[in-house]
């Protein structure tokens, strides 16, 4: 379970508020980006100098970012590219990364980015507004483009436009007014000068920027502003960076980042094989789960030489359970759709359970969307989660009407089946056979009987999509801004499929609203007028209200919220939790070997 | 009468000159009762387990075997167990499970617990266990070989899963040998284009490459089938693999027995050919059959975990060896470091191979009449 | 005997191509379509998917793009492009091709080289307590799942402070030039996989060699020589062991494909860079030129190994004609 979620499709949307105090206060010279401001994290001031090894999951597609959708391509891009704007470590609000600063036109239409001035490629080449725009409607907006993002980029069927003004300038004009659209420029930034001949710009076929820099590519054509540049790829094995001497980020005292002069990928897939090679000292971090927490830390506090890290961050895949309100059996259809059996199930989930055996105590409960550490947008709902009652939910179930009529120990649907739900589940996972092996031994006790059935976790989401489940055990990553988030919880969105039949026929076209639930209709202008409202307080107030509908009525019911894990060899400092591909949430130039 | 006793004696020595055979090779005669005493305790896992694989003891999640206890505070007891107060480390969260003296219960025979299906009768008596506690007293387990993550009893499962495990070979065995008997037998016996086109496709077959093709297959065994469906889609694909070899070695033998006096003169008094075959050639290769089946065997044992491994195989509530080894491996480090008796299945695999291949090599010297040293 | 070889190549043509078809058929019968592994990223719409499918030919109908596959195979030898990585499959294949025959072939050796021997020592101690010692010790190799037995040894090395626990370099002899100190690196790094795999056949060859050592004991002309009174290392060694040996080069023969599927696991639990993962990624991934051409490879490996068999097995044993 690789919970790697990208910025979500987005056809308007979020406050430039932020912005507008941030413009233009910035002088012209060559100004580096300072990072500071990190205590609370602890940040200090590192050194120059020495090496890190990290985990690549497998190896990468291609080392071109927008040609194939690839975790580790992501992991590695992220050291090699930058966006246009970043998130804070600690506020993960949005700040100036390659554009120094950026303006709003008053009508929320037009947006107008001054480029930090005197930034290099890795190749010495000046990096300008051309590259912005080329990146942009040549590659993001390519539809051919394996990894491009065309359709949040085509508002009223028509391309977002971007202009180079002047060298250090790009102006965006869009067709709607679109508040969160601040978010989409973390994309991240591709030399037009490498990739030009890939481009349809630049005579090739549209299809053909998939092919550019293939991962046995020459390393020197891969080309970037990110704090590393490529400096070779041993084919299954490793990929390995060294600094950007033309970097643009320093420390609090001036230091040039990144503080290390190398930069290693261990390419390693199985997650015990990553541990191996964290405890033999050839992995200097590693992610873990809650189950691998009792025996790191033990070595840890046994002397090895390495930290054991919980964070509460952010990011994250809080797992869930769905009851497929469209499913093929239309007696269990009619129940999933029932919001009493729904709160009557919750009642049968035993989160505290969940927490403290699957993931050793390490998660707490769940937000409803919105992660609890997510102080911009969440709102307590934990009062609506209940609590494990067996009598209760047998109660509410006797209520529904379904009652064990033939005495086998199953309660009976109203034509007289038994009461059974497929639960889909993924069976190469570390905690997802354990949590669908105890919803099953809790329902068996309400009189619910479940059948397990489990597939390659890979094959979760296709198998939501295509409404062929009653019961799935899933996870969706979660994200600063609710709107990154929409195609998931708005109904009708392409990722709502615990409820498909409100999805439209074709990408774009509006969902069946005649169809939805009052609830499901509200949420649903929730999103719609949330995304268009530039006022940040009243933002969050759609989103809470949101949030409060999601607790009530339980379109799905979260379970848990695991806790972020990781750990990390004494000899670096600065190690901030790191989940992994966050476009624009890139700790890793902040590491320092002591 | 005396003409036809004389081929019976003859037969019977050679029985005898094989058991004697057998008998010779020590580690074979073990290995048979290794294997007589295993599907045994599959046919009686039931009765033989305390507890259902199923049952999810709260509170004893990853608790380690239990230790039986003969000595007390009165001296010499009846085997008993002690009570466990279940607690995690503040700092490492680790579990610990530490015993308490002050609750001693008997294991007893024969004890009435939950129940189990048995050749369709149902029944709730179990070999041994430490009985339910009556009113508010503490409720305590006899765990031999610990519990898993969910605190299910890892004897049960081994028990159960060994249903699966060792019926996967039989099962399979008998499946990919019908296909092998039938297939190569025709070739031998009818020769010519349909010898030919057996061949092709034994060929074909030969040539696929064994674990991925069993890879493509068991990802075609549609996910959503209950559990026995898969393990019997399992069987099938093992078993659609394994026929091909046999069936090119029977062809092989059937090729010469055909030229055999007493086949042509079946032949010649109008027996059917499919008699012929069934009747007159396999009895004949019946001791390299038995060798070769038990030889056979452990690969589909093996075949099953590799897939258990690959998430492909055996899936929950249903359980096998290769299931449980796959979930211990998949905690690996921690397994050995924490829970170690979660590879107790896998020595039950490795005994079961073990067992199998030494009962094999010893049933073939032992139908092997040339060689003698 | 170049005709023999040359009708034997020509007979394996029509073989390949079944094999190709009915791989081709497993692959397409499996559910769901390559742009599946995608969904989850937001990027993704159904524009994006059929453009994918367009571009990969995946809206041709099925037989449509087996023909298309084999044209490129039989006209330009091409083999197609990976989906996953969006370069030729036979590129994909070469990067990793020199690691994994370098590992299988080790293994196979590692193999024989325990096992010959050991075969040889049972057959003529058949129930003596030391050839049980090591019959136990072999099956043992075979019983043991190599992902397990991988998992132990990686486990009893971190014990003992090592740091040779996967991989085939230590990080920074990855992509070090060669010199002394990265091939000792490799050997210590490399014994790992092979004694987890190679063990593995021991048991296996052991066997076959015990067998057919005590077949070969039987026949005559053994008797005979032992008869003639010559002596005994003479008899075992130039009698016997030469007679014996030769079922076991037909068995050489097929192992040939173990270079593909046989490191599949072990490669993922030690994470080797071979061929393996690569073909379970692709079937899971259902990258279909990909795994239709390691599936065929595999398969042709094998139809070579028993030519090569064939040709050794001719030249081992002069009774043995072409034919």
């Amino acid at each position: 379970m690789r919970p790697i979620r990208l910025p979500a499709r987005q056809k308007s949307a979020l406050s430039a508020l932020v912005c507008s105090t941030l413009a233009l206060s910035l002088s012209a010279s060559a100004a580096p980006k300072k990072v500071s401001g990190y205590e609370s994290l602890g940040v200090t001031a590192g050194k120059t100098g020495g090496g890190a090894t990290l985990i690549l999951g497998d190896s990468p597609q291609s080392l071109n970012y927008y040609g194939a959708i690839d975790n580790n391509l992501g992991l590695i891009s992220q050291q090699l590219f930058d966006g246009l704007v970043e998130f804070n470590y600690a506020t993960y609000k949005l700040e100036p990364a390659l554009a120094e600063s950026w303006t709003v036109s008053a009508d929320g239409k037009t947006y107008t980015f001054k480029l930090r001035q005197g930034v290099k490629w890795s190749d010495g080449e000046p990096f300008t507004a051309d590259d912005v725009v080329f990146t942009y409607e040549q590659i993001i907006e390519n539809p051919e483009a394996r990894a491009g993002d065309a359709a949040t980029f085509t508002q009223n069927g028509k391309k977002v436009n971007f202009e180079a003004v002047d060298k250090n300038t790009v102006r965006v004009t869009l067709q709607k007014p679109t508040p969160a659209f601040l978010l989409q420029m973390r994309n991240f930034i591709m030399p037009k000068h490498k990739l030009i001949k890939f481009s349809v710009e630049g005579g090739a076929k549209a299809a053909d920027l998939n092919n550019a820099w293939p991962t046995n590519v020459a390393p020197a054509e891969v080309v970037g502003t990110g704090p590393f540049k490529l400096n070779s790829y041993t084919a299954g094995q490793k990929v390995s960076l060294v600094r950007n001497p033309n970097s643009w980020k320093v420390d609090a005292k001036g230091t040039k980042l990144p503080y290390l002069d190398t930069l290693d990928f261990l390419i390693i897939r199985d997650p015990q094989a990553q541990v191996a090679q964290f405890l033999a000292g050839n992995v200097d971090q590693l992610n873990i789960t809650g189950a691998q927490f009792p025996d790191l830390k033990q070595k840890e506090v046994a002397g090895a030489p390495f930290k054991v890290v919980r964070s509460t961050a952010l990011f994250g895949s809080p797992p869930f359970v769905a009851f497929n309100f469209d499913a093929k059996d239309a007696a269990l259809a009619k129940l999933f759709s029932n919001l009493k059996f729904r709160v009557a199930a919750q009642s049968a989930l035993n989160r505290n359970r969940l927490i403290e055996t699957v993931y050793n105590g390490l998660a707490g409960l769940p937000g409803h969307g919105v992660a609890p550490a997510n102080k911009e947008f969440y709102v307590n709902t934990k009062g609506s989660l209940g609590s494990f009652d067996l009598a209760a939910a047998g109660a509410a179930l006797d209520a529904l009407g379904l009652k064990d009529t033939d005495g086998n120990g199953v309660r009976n649907l109203p034509g007289g089946k038994d009461l059974e739900i497929s639960l889909t589940y993924g069976t190469d996972s570390s905690v997802y056979p354990a949590i669908a092996t105890i919803i099953q031994n809790d329902f068996k006790a309400v009189g619910i009987k479940v059948n397990l059935q489990g597939i390659l976790v890979k094959n979760l989401l296709s198998t939501g999509l295509s409404g062929n489940f009653e019961m799935i055990l899933h996870a969706f990553g979660d994200q600063p801004d609710p709107e990154l988030r929409r195609p998931i919880w708005q109904p009708g969105g392409a990722l709502y499929y615990w409820h498909r039949s409100l999805q439209s026929a074709t990408d774009g076209a509006a969902p069946n609203i005649a169809k939805m639930f009052p609830w499901e209709k509200e949420i649903y202008s929730i999103f719609e007028t949330a995304a268009v409202t530039p006022d940040r307080a009243q933002r969050k107030a759609l989103y809470t209200r949101w949030q409060l509908l999601f607790a009530h009525n339980l379109p799905v019911i979260p379970l848990l919220k695991p806790e972020n894990i990781g750990a990390v060899s004494n000899k670096y400092g600065n190690y901030v939790y790191n989940l992994g591909v966050i476009p624009g949430y890139n700790p890793v130039p902040l590491i320092y070997q002591k | 009468m005396t003409t036809l006793a004389a081929p019976e004696a003859k037969s019977a020595s050679t029985l005898s000159m094989a058991w004697r055979r057998y008998r010779k090779s020590r580690l074979g005669v073990l290995g048979g009762w290794v294997l007589a005493a295993l599907y045994l305790t599959a046919l009686f896992a039931g009765f033989l387990s305390p507890y259902s694989i199923t049952t999810q003891h709260q509170g004893h999640e990853y608790q380690p075997p239990s230790r039986l206890h003969l000595v007390g505070k009165g001296g010499l007891s009846w085997p008993f167990v002690y009570g466990t107060r279940e607690s995690r480390d503040p700092v490492t969260f680790a579990r610990k499970s530490v015993d308490d003296p002050s609750v001693q219960l008997p294991v007893r025979l024969l004890v009435r617990g939950e129940p189990y299906r048995f050749f369709g009768l149902q029944s709730d008596l179990h070999l041994f266990g430490v009985p339910l506690a009556q009113g508010g007293s503490p409720q305590v387990f006899y765990f031999p070989f610990g519990t898993d993550q969910l605190g299910r009893d890892l004897l049960s499962r081994t028990l159960v899963g060994g249903q699966v495990s060792l019926t996967v070979g039989l099962i399979g065995v008998v499946i990919s040998f019908a296909i092998g008997i039938l297939m190569g037998g025709i070739s031998g016996y009818y020769g010519g284009l349909t010898d030919t086109l057996i061949q092709r496709l034994i060929e074909v077959l030969l040539s696929f490459p064994r674990l991925p093709i069993l890879l493509a297959l068991s990802t075609l065994i549609p996910p959503r089938w209950p559990s026995t469906w898969v393990y019997l889609g399992i069987v099938a694909v093992l078993a659609l693999i394994g026929w091909a070899g046999l069936a090119r070695v029977l062809r092989g033998q059937v090729l010469t027995l055909r030229s055999l006096d007493y086949v042509s003169a079946a032949q010649a008094i109008g027996a059917r050919d499919l008699r012929i075959i069934l009747r007159h050639i396999t009895p004949n290769l019946s001791s390299f059959l038995l060798v070769t089946a038990t030889l056979a065997l452990p690969g589909f044992v093996l075949g099953e975990s590799a897939l258990s491994f690959l998430g492909l195989g055996i899936k929950e509530p249903m359980t096998s060896w290769g299931l449980l080894l796959a979930d211990a491996r998949r905690e690996g480090f921690q397994t050995l470091n924490l829970y170690p008796w979660l590879l107790l299945p896998g020595l039950f695999l490795v005994i079961t191979i073990l067992a199998f291949n030494f009962f094999g090599d010893a049933l073939r010297d032992a139908a092997d009449t040339q060689t003698r040293l | 005997m170049l005709s023999f070889i040359l009708r034997r190549v020509l007979g394996m043509l029509p073989t390949l191509l079944v094999i190709s078809a009915v791989c081709f058929l497993v692959i397409k019968l499996q559910p769901g379509s390559f742009t599946d592994q995608y969904l989850e990223d937001p990027r993704f719409t159904r524009e994006t998917a059929a453009a994918i499918s367009r571009q990969l030919g995946l809206d041709q109908p099925p037989v449509a793009q087996y023909f298309h596959w084999l044209g490129g195979v039989l006209t330009r030898f091409d083999f197609g492009y990976s989906f996953l990585q969006n370069r030729p499959v036979v590129t994909v294949i070469g990067e990793l091709l020199g690691w994994t025959v370098f590992i299988a072939l080790l293994t196979l050796l590692l193999s024989w080289v325990i096992a010959v021997p050991l075969g040889i020592y049972t057959a003529f101690n058949r129930h003596s307590a030391s050839s049980q010692v090591i019959g136990v010790l072999g099956y043992l190799g075979l019983a043991i799942p190599d992902f397990l037995a991988a998992l132990l040894i990686v486990a009893v090395v971190l014990r003992l402070g090592g740091t040779n626990v996967g991989g085939l370099f230590s990080p920074k002899y990855i992509d070090a030039p060669w010199s002394w100190a990265r091939v000792l690196d490799l050997l210590n790094h490399l014994w790992i996989p092979v004694v987890a795999v190679g063990l593995e056949g021991v048991a296996g060859l052991m066997r076959q060699m015990r067998a057919s050592m005590l077949d070969v004991l039987g026949q005559d002309y053994v008797r005979t020589a032992r008869a003639k009174g010559a002596p005994q290392r003479r008899v075992i060694w130039r009698h016997a062991v030469r007679n014996a040996i030769n079922p076991l080069i037909s068995l050489a023969g097929l192992s040939l494909p173990t270079l593909i599927s046989g490191t599949i696991i072990i490669s993922i639990v030690l994470n080797l860079p071979t061929i393996g993962p690569l073909l379970y990624d692709s079937l899971v991934n259902k990258d279909q030129y990909m795994a239709l051409t390691l599936l065929m490879f595999s398969a042709a490996l094998l139809l070579l190994g028993n030519l090569l068999a064939d040709i050794a097995l001719a030249w081992a044993d002069p009774r043995v004609r072409y034919s």
